[in-house]
């Protein structure tokens, strides 16, 4: 768990890496988009806001699922940016948990739409306010949704965890 | 202040035997440079160079092979018999026969040279295509990959779950975590070889003789398959260490290493899951 800020990773943290890598890239891959009124909202966004449980290994295993998830996807090659501002963003949330892990992910959401915003118009030729809207919202409503399953997880499971750690 | 030798201040360390075979072993060298041989015969006898010389080869590789395991099985009795047998309520191991973390790093360290190589090829011979997959190649269906991937996905949370499982002592949940890791892991090759490939390769789909596609595809996921392979024969080892009472909350470090083996086995196949199936989608 993101105990202490240490950018230190230890070799019995490599399995919750793999598995956010996994979530990520197997959930942006392997799984559809889920429709959401117009929006498509995609799964791998939505652990964003468990990087303030896992910490570190959380952070780093999304921005390789990111990463893997573009080799997949015909994208231009500034598309392969997107996981250094989705690097960025993560980061702000585990540093940001201490104090409001909801300040964080708005932060990562910020980011990533106005990289999208950026990215969509040269990639796919969308009007860039469209790209914007699209993006913003897309990104919201799947980190929205995530952070209510952290502020679930952290409320019930999380304190039995800790207790029986203890 | 007077210095102190080593003897002097270093608490006594146990004294560590070494079995006297274990010295000086001349196996690693002859059966690398076996190998190597064997590499130069496969490549005479694929391009049809030197048959005989090819076959000769092989054979030579083979034999050096009965030599070592004949060498070897008359030590696996006392081996097995000092490994195996159920040991004391809380008996702590000691590291065997290094540091396992340090073993496994370095073994994570040269598979990340294998693949990282067989991932160069890959991509150097996709640069030479304007496209890619080239004309020709079929469309995948990911179907099953993604069963193998949900597989993956669903070992690695278990094995995470046993390992802290039975680093706070519950055993019963540990052995459950891990024999449900070891039936899952089973599952993936079972996917693959037993229903992926010949399906590929007997409707004529995909085999590894239809072009740079299908030599690269069966090239990389045999070379990941057989690393899965390997994993499940570890967690088969695991279980049985397990249900003989050897790991205990301050005893753990194999499971360690077979699961964080395991959890690289995986990353590498998200990576190929992208490259092989997804990426063959992009044509449709």
């Amino acid at each position: 768990m993101a105990g202490e800020s240490t950018l230190r990773l230890k070799l019995e943290d490599f399995g919750t890496f793999v598995i956010f890598t996994a979530i990520y890239a197997a959930g942006t891959l392997g799984l559809p988009k889920i429709p959401l009124l117009a929006y498509q909202i995609k799964i791998g966004e939505m652990p964003s806001a468990f990087v303030a449980i896992f910490g570190m290994p959380a952070v780093f295993g999304l921005t390789l699922g990111q990463f893997i998830a573009n080799l997949g996807v015909e994208a231009s090659p500034i598309a392969s940016l997107s996981p250094l501002f989705s690097f960025i963003g993560l980061l702000i949330i585990y540093y940001a948990r201490k104090f409001s892990t909801l300040a964080g992910c708005i932060a990562y959401v910020i980011i990533t739409s106005l990289w999208l915003t950026f990215l969509l118009p040269i990639s796919s030729s969308i009007p860039m306010t469209e790209a914007g809207y699209s993006a913003f919202i897309d990104q919201f409503i799947a980190v929205i949704i995530g952070y209510c399953a952290y502020v679930l997880v952290s409320r019930t499971m999380l304190p039995k965890a800790q207790a029986a750690s203890n | 202040m007077k210095m102190g030798t080593d003897a002097e201040t270093l608490p006594a360390q146990p004294e560590v035997h070494v079995p006297e075979y274990l010295e000086h072993s001349a196996w690693p060298v002859l059966i690398a440079l076996a190998t190597g041989v064997a590499l130069t015969g496969l490549f005479f006898l694929f391009k049809h160079l030197v048959l005989l010389a090819g076959i000769l080869m092989m054979l030579s590789f083979g034999a050096v092979l009965v030599g070592f395991l004949y060498s070897e099985t008359k030590n696996w009795a006392s081996a097995v018999g000092k490994s195996l047998p159920r040991l004391p309520r809380d008996t702590v191991l000691g590291p065997f026969p290094v540091d396992i973390s340090l073993t496994i790093q370095i073994i994570i360290l040269t598979e990340l040279l294998l693949f990282g190589g067989a991932f160069g090829m890959y991509f150097a011979i996709r640069l030479q295509f304007p496209f890619w997959p080239p004309a020709g190649a079929p469309i995948l269906d990911d179907f099953i990959a993604r069963i193998q991937t949900l597989i993956l996905i669903s070992s690695s949370v278990l094995v995470e779950w046993a390992v802290w499982q039975l680093k706070r002592g519950r055993q019963r949940a540990f052995k459950a975590g891990i024999v449900g890791t070891t039936i899952l892991g089973s599952l993936f090759p079972i996917l693959q070889f037993g229903f992926e490939w010949p399906h590929l390769i007997f409707n004529n789909i995909l085999t590894p003789a239809s072009g740079f596609f299908g030599a690269t595809f069966f090239l990389l996921t045999g070379i990941h398959g057989a690393h899965v392979v390997a994993g499940v024969i570890a967690y088969v080892y695991t279980d049985i260490r397990a249900f003989m009472g050897q790991y205990s909350p301050k005893n753990h470090g194999f499971v360690e290493a077979t699961s964080t083996y395991w959890h690289f086995v995986h990353i590498i196949w998200l990576v190929l899951f992208a490259l092989m199936w997804q990426g063959s989608r992009l044509l449709g």
